[in-house]
């Protein structure tokens, strides 16, 4: 009985590293972020650009139901890929968060500030016994004293800062994509476009009407959330995602 | 399973350490100095000036070389006015929440986040009947803040607390500028602590300075208040 459980154990058990250095229930929580769907941030000069893509299972899903982008704060949004209830979790976590730096020192939150205080709370589930890695990864976006900030953070608990990145399923065409692509002087527009693109290539067939955008420029300095049909628009003047595309 | 643990716990307590309990008959045992101590905002940085007395109720002097003012950021100082202790706690406390937030974000508090963290402390916490002035300098410019007992915190181009403050406002009123360069700023914030010494028996043996500016905090320690007049 002991044998074989102990042999495994490091597979089961969060806290346990296995005899090659890695912790299997983290990288199995990137798993968990890949079957999501895709999210993409961009970085422009003059804001950053969250967009998601909310696959429906049915047409008679209320699309605004499934929430992939959320608001932290007025200046910082979050979108994410994985399992949205871990994602809630999450966003709740920041949005108090947002709060607490308010309270203490009457000031809105850091995009940098805000994701390592996340990604050091996302940690503690990589360490604690009995736990559960969150099976999400974010993209915090918004705008820092006037500059747009753009940051990852994965179920390890690592923040990264981004110009343009992808999570979730097909990261690495959107991501290609996007290094191919993606000019730090684009502007917020071509910052929407471009996130558009870069969702469509990864996935076969893109609808624009299921894809959620947000933005934070720098000049409301507030996370605004593009209507439907502005989002159709901009598929339209891109020449993707309609019904009799390609 | 051990429950993860969040930081803040509280955001109007400190991080390191945690308020405890005070009880009327703690209140009661503060030995409350008088004192005088100013400050005064210019273009080019803050001016704070106090006296150098402790005092029993202003009835005996027990201290004639306190130092009243003491730098708590890069570029802030905070005064010393009310309990002794309360106040001394008060500056580690606010210093080392200032430190941590420095080395983990790579820049310093913005003075009012600052001055609304000592308000949060000041009203929140066991430091008792304290009312020190908050000067400092930022991206935004100069800012001089008074924070009394109960965590009011508040801002102004000058401001005196202290057992003095009614003879040093007075010198103050009127004289004040907004174009004061910082060498006018420190004659006038010694011309005002001297006012007070002269009539207050809580203040007097000497002037300390802070002078404030992007450079950081340069604090002077005078034997009399006349000597920058």
């Amino acid at each position: 009985m002991q044998g074989n459980q102990q042999q495994q154990a490091y597979d089961r058990g969060i806290t346990i590293f296995s005899p090659d250095g890695r912790l299997y229930q983290v990288e199995y929580a990137r798993e968990a972020v890949k079957r999501g769907s895709a999210s993409v941030g961009i970085r422009t000069a003059d804001g950053v650009v969250l967009a998601a893509d909310r696959q429906t299972r049915s047409p008679l899903i209320e699309e605004e139901s499934i929430e992939k982008i959320h608001e932290a704060d007025e200046h910082a949004g979050i979108a994410s890929a994985g399992h949205v209830a871990d994602a809630r979790q999450l966003v709740d976590f920041a949005r108090r968060q947002s709060q607490v730096e308010r309270l203490r020192y009457d000031e809105p939150i850091g995009i940098e500030t805000l994701t390592k205080r996340t990604t050091d709370h996302i940690q503690q589930y990589t360490q604690t016994g009995g736990a559960r890695p969150f099976g999400v990864a974010l993209l915090i976006g918004g705008i820092e004293d006037g500059e747009p900030r753009l940051f990852e953070a994965d179920p390890s608990g690592t923040p990264y800062e981004w110009q343009a990145v992808a999570i979730g399923g097909g990261r690495e065409d959107i991501q290609d994509y996007l290094e191919e692509e993606y000019t730090p002087e684009m502007d917020l527009d071509g910052g929407v476009t471009l996130a558009l693109e870069a969702l469509a290539e990864g996935t076969d067939e893109l609808d624009a009407e299921s894809v959620d955008i947000a933005t934070v420029d720098t000049e409301s300095e507030q996370l605004q959330s593009l209507s439907g049909e502005e989002v159709t628009d901009y598929a339209a003047e891109a020449d993707l995602g309609g019904e009799d595309d390609e | 399973m051990n429950e993860p643990t969040d930081f803040p716990q509280n955001p109007y307590e400190p991080e390191l350490g945690s308020f405890e309990e005070t009880s009327e008959q703690d209140s009661d045992a503060v030995v409350k100095t008088g004192t005088t101590t100013v400050g005064v905002s210019t273009d080019d940085g803050v001016v704070i000036g106090t006296d150098r007395r402790a005092s029993l109720g202003g009835r005996f002097v027990s201290n004639k070389n306190v130092t009243k003012v003491e730098q708590v950021h890069p570029t802030a100082a905070l005064t010393l006015v009310g309990s002794v202790g309360g106040a001394q706690s008060f500056i580690r406390t606010l210093r080392s929440e200032s430190n941590l937030y420095d080395s983990r974000r790579g820049e310093p508090m913005s003075i009012h986040a600052l001055a609304t963290l000592a308000g949060n402390f000041a009203r929140g916490g066991p430091f008792l009947a304290i009312n020190p002035i908050l000067g400092g300098v930022d991206d935004e410019g100069s800012h001089v803040y008074s924070i009394d007992p109960a965590g009011g915190v508040m801002k102004d181009d000058y401001t005196v607390t202290g057992s003095g403050m009614q003879l040093a406002h007075g010198a103050l009123e009127g004289e004040y500028d907004s174009d004061l360069s910082i060498e006018e700023a420190e004659v006038l914030t010694a011309r005002a602590v001297q006012a007070a010494t002269e009539r207050d028996t809580g203040s007097g043996n000497g002037l300390v300075t802070a002078t404030v500016t992007d450079d950081g905090v340069d604090i002077q320690e005078y034997d009399a208040a006349t000597d920058l007049l």
